[in-house]
């Protein structure tokens, strides 16, 4: 545990992105971006529309290029690059959990764990939760409280530093030029800001488990797959959704691309022979909300939503995604 | 990765996207949360868009026939030959014997280089785009009726209104972030009337659906204003203060009563005056239309039946009011604006009157004869009498009606250039093929179908030796003898404001996530959202009295169907871009022939099965969706597939006005192959 004064971030930053590419939130055109991190002032008061996911499972990625010679092929991967997150936030660590956990299972997903272990994260809890946001409500957050190598809490004139892994622990042995002694009063500092923070998510908004629950057994599912969009926009910002295609591009010498899919097209549930068994939109919505909150818990043991609330302000169909009530 | 803040490709919505690149590659796109119309949200087009930019079939290099193989030059080959060709031709059989198509797919600065390419270059007015073929007649009918042929309000304005009518337009899959805010404002209460021959989701979620028969559109519209002024819902006020030649309209739909408009559209004539009371009654009236009401060969009086709607209303001017015409392409408003038509430079400044202006500001001589419209030069072509095309960005073999004369057309031309990026069936006639860049790999702005003028940003290098369309026409241009040394689509930008009223203020410094709405006539003008809230440019509205007349071609005994073409949500026009989009083309990867389960009884079709569709110009195979979405008696067609290219089937029936062919009514037979 350590302060590190806010003036300090920046140049701790910059020493870091001598060593890895640091990817922080920025503002392109004035919106909150994660992208490559140099020197541009950071934008830490919104989470970014878009989750952190995609520098572990890019939107579009090569897993491998295929060179055919005489007949044969060889293949060549690309290698690795050494990352540091800065800014991600508790609901989007907590996806990352659930998503270690799906692709950690057999057989692990290579490509995956290539990029999840060379990179650093360093978390930033939340002080001021969104408008949509009730990770609370779920029961984790706005705290970190796994799979992160250090979290920072702003506090008064900086940043309570915790260490989560020997990664985290590194970075503060190595550069303690940066950081100052921790007293109690710091941890008191970061509960009472925390505790704040919890108050504002449940005093905006009435969401709780049983109630999604309860809303997604009494969805009329038909009604609602008649007004949805079909854009994917809820699978597309998810930080938990994670579902993929392969295509080869290129003939004879091409890339096995890795492309971000959603359940929500009826091409994804189709079959070879034209037969889909998840035929309505309707059926693919629920199936969507099943998967969350019945099919990756029974699989994971951990929730498949993690409260971050982004579906809800993407929906092209203006649905309200926890009460699931059919407007008119 | 970083991420660059870019304008969607795709329809005339213009959402804000950010293109992520990774290592000198597009890997990702993502919603702008600060774009005013989009808010953070897209359709599945728009979150797809960034992924045919490194596709392997995009052109990388320069191509010229020899024999019957496409080589690869120099630029300098490719250009010298270009140039060197347009000038014979046009010395042995005069300017007029050329033409220029531009797209309404390239940015505003590079439409505005190919319309001076055309005249300062050329010497000659022969230059259209695709317009032509789906918003002539919003072009030719609002400008008429209100002075501008433009969407009347931001496209946010409609989440204010209280009631709204949907004509022609399959909203939802084609602008889905305009049927976003049709059902917030339906969720808020409004009521909404859609007018379609199909059963669209956004007519499945009205509370009144009108079905009329294709090509009868000005029968129901003047129905519904007869109700109005029979009960007198019109705006009495507005009318006088505001408008001028209503009672010519009020005399002429005097005879068209429900009663009457139901034996020619049969919508069933109770239908007809409930939507007239819900419109007439509504403190905001808002109408929503597409292709639907425009590609018609009354396409022209279609619109100006809905303008009469309208301004007998009141329901313009207002937030929450007004017409909303949907432009397909996202910059088909943009083309227009730089003046891609054979009548008029950009603003809208007609060639008749503005000639000298021009000639002032290009220090040349320009051409005073009036210039064809596309369908024009193309019949030109196939008679020998236009010998040289330049095509920029457009697959008329695909988009265009009745394909097999188009290609007899392209096969005539003594000299074809195409420039695109990708090889299309048009292409594959041509002399030069040059290679462009996509929209992210270039700067340059994109006009919205709400007159927002956006920019795209360069994200990453264009494939091989593509270049941006602007270089090269700049290059072309220094061939032809004008003078454009242009550094960057900045400085073109800087030569349109200047040259172009609405667009006076609008500089790349001032273009942000937000862009700026024209008339924008200074660089301290904020911008216009509402159209003629207080007064028309034109001084007063004008009505026009239109009437019913039937469309070219009716279902007759040997062609007993009616055919309709059109699009689906995860296609975009003949599928260059769609089409090499993995999602996309998984989600509807073949086409088919929508067709009623009443007639596909009679004919003994079954859901699935491969059938061939006829027409009085040909036949494509296809297989068959038996739906009730489709009215019995009508049959519709995707035009995306050159598998089987509908427009093979589209006839060049022309509006006389707008010159639009009437893609949406053919008389068409099918059956089991």
């Amino acid at each position: 545990m350590a302060f590190l004064p806010q003036e300090r971030l920046v140049p701790l930053l910059t020493l870091l992105s001598d060593r890895m590419e640091v990817v922080a939130p920025i503002l392109v055109e004035g919106v909150p971006v994660f992208a490559s991190w140099s020197g541009q002032p950071l934008a830490l008061k919104d989470n970014p529309l878009m989750p952190p996911q995609e520098f572990f499972l890019p939107q579009r990625e090569v897993l491998f290029r295929y060179i055919q010679d005489c007949g044969s092929y060889s293949f060549e991967e690309a290698a690795g690059k050494a990352r540091l997150i800065f800014g991600i936030r508790p609901c989007d660590l907590r996806a990352l959990a659930v998503l270690d956990r799906i692709f950690g299972s057999d057989p692990m997903d290579q490509s995956y764990f290539d990029k999840r272990r060379s990179t650093v994260l360093v978390a930033l809890n939340c002080n001021e939760p969104g408008e949509n946001c009730f990770c609370d409500h779920l029961g984790f957050g706005p705290t970190c409280s796994e799979a992160v190598d250090l979290q920072l809490t702003e506090i008064d004139k900086g940043y309570l530093v915790e260490s989560g892994s020997p990664a985290g622990i590194l970075i503060l042995k190595e550069h303690p030029e940066f950081f100052l002694e921790t007293s109690q009063s710091h941890l008191l500092e970061k509960c009472e800001m925390l505790g704040q923070a919890r108050e504002a998510m449940n005093s905006c908004i009435a969401r709780s488990l049983p109630g999604i629950k309860e809303a997604i057994k009494k969805a009329d599912w038909n009604a609602l797959g008649r007004t949805c969009l079909n854009c994917g926009s809820c699978t597309f910002v998810c930080p938990v959704c994670h579902c993929f295609t392969i295509q080869d591009l290129g003939v004879p010498d091409g890339e096995r691309m890795r492309c971000r899919d959603t359940c929500l097209l009826s091409g994804f549930s189709r079959m070879a022979g034209g037969a889909n068994p998840r035929i309505s939109q309707g059926d693919r919505m629920q199936n969507w909300y099943l998967d969350k909150f019945e099919y990756i818990p029974q699989r994971t043991g951990l929730l498949g939503c993690v409260g971050c609330g982004r579906c809800s302000r993407v929906c092209l169909a203006e649905m309200d995604r926890w009460s699931l009530e059919v407007k008119r | 990765m970083e991420k660059v803040h870019t304008t969607c490709i795709y329809c005339g919505c213009g959402c804000g996207l950010l293109l992520h690149v990774e290592d000198g590659r597009v890997v990702g796109a993502s919603p702008s949360p600060l774009h005013p119309m989009s808010l953070g949200r897209l359709c599945i087009k728009g979150w797809l868009a960034g992924e045919f930019v490194d596709h392997p079939d995009r052109l990388r290099y320069p191509l010229i026939r020899r024999g019957d193989r496409l080589s690869r030059v120099t630029w300098e080959e490719a250009l010298s030959l270009t140039a060197a060709s347009l000038r014979a031709i046009a010395q042995e059989l005069g300017p007029n014997s050329l033409g220029v198509l531009t797209s309404a797919k390239g940015t505003n600065e590079e439409n505005y280089l190919l319309m001076k390419l055309a005249r300062a270059g050329l010497k000659t007015n022969n230059v259209d785009h695709v317009a032509r073929l789906c918003h002539a007649p919003t072009v030719a009918g609002l400008s008429y009726a209100f002075g501008s042929g433009a969407m009347t309000n931001p496209i946010a304005s409609l989440a204010q209104a209280t009631a709204i009518l949907v004509v022609g337009s399959n909203t939802t899959e084609q602008h889905p972030l305009v049927a976003s805010y049709i059902l917030e404002a339906r969720g808020k209460g409004a009521r909404l009337v859609v007018a379609d021959p199909r059963k669209t989701q956004l007519a499945g979620l009205a509370d009144l659906r009108l079905a009329p028969r294709p090509g009868t559109d000005i029968a129901w519209i003047n129905a519904l204003l007869n109700v109005i002024i029979q009960e007198n819902l019109i705006d009495q006020e507005f009318i006088d203060a505001r408008t001028e030649g209503f009672d010519a309209v009020r005399q002429t739909v005097l005879g068209s009563t429900p009663e009457a408009a139901e034996r020619i559209s049969g919508i069933p004539a109770h239908d007809l005056a409930e939507a007239a009371r819900i419109f007439g009654s509504a403190e905001r009236a808002a109408v929503v239309y597409a292709a639907g009401i425009t590609q018609h060969t009354t396409g022209t009086d279609n619109v100006q039946a809905l303008a009469n709607l309208v301004l007998a209303t009141g329901n313009i001017g207002r937030e929450g009011t007004g017409l909303y015409p949907l432009r397909e392409h996202q910059n088909v408003q943009g083309a227009c604006d730089m003046g891609a038509l054979p009548d008029l430079y950009c603003g809208y400044q007609k060639v008749a009157q503005a000639r000298q202006k021009f000639e002032q500001a290009w220090q040349t001589k320009l051409p005073d004869e009036p210039g064809l419209t596309a369908l024009e030069m193309l019949a030109l072509a196939e008679d020998g009498r236009l010998k040289g095309l330049f095509i920029v960005g457009e697959n008329p073999m695909m988009s265009y009606p009745d394909s097999s004369q188009i290609k007899k057309a392209l096969e005539a031309l003594e000299f074809l250039v195409v420039c695109d990026i990708f090889p299309t069936e048009t292409s594959e006639l041509a002399d030069v093929v040059l290679p462009a860049a996509s929209f992210a790999e270039k700067e340059g702005t994109f006009t919205s179908t709400e007159r927002r003028i956006q920019r795209i940003r360069r994200a990453v290098k264009a494939p091989g030796e593509a270049r941006a369309e602007w270089e090269i026409i700049s290059d072309l241009l220094h061939r032809m003898g004008v003078p454009a040394d242009y550094a960057s689509a900045a400085e073109i930008m800087e030569e349109i404001a200047s040259l172009t009223p609405q667009y006076g203020g609008v500089h790349y410094d001032r273009l942000g996530a937000c862009g700026l709405q024209w008339p924008c006539p200074s660089r301290d003008h904020p911008g216009t959202g509402i159209l003629h809230a207080e007064k028309f440019s034109i001084g007063r509205a004008r009505f026009r009295a239109v009437e019913h007349r039937e469309p070219v071609e009716a279902a007759d005994d040997e062609y007993p169907l009616i055919l309709t073409t059109g699009r689906s949500l995860y296609h975009s026009h003949t599928g260059t871009m769609t089409r090499r989009t993995s999602l996309l083309d998984r989600e509807v990867p073949l086409p088919a022939v929508e067709i009623n389960p009443e007639d596909a009884r009679l004919l003994g079709i079954r859901n699935g099965q491969p059938v061939m569709v006829e027409t009085r110009r040909g036949s494509i195979s296809l297989e068959a969706r038996v739906t009730e979405d489709t009215p019995k008696g009508s049959i519709f067609v995707p035009f995306h597939f050159s598998e089987a290219p509908a427009n093979v089937l589209t006839s060049q029936a022309l509006d006389p006005v707008s010159k639009i062919p009437e893609f949406k009514v053919s008389a068409a037979r099918i059956r089991r192959s």
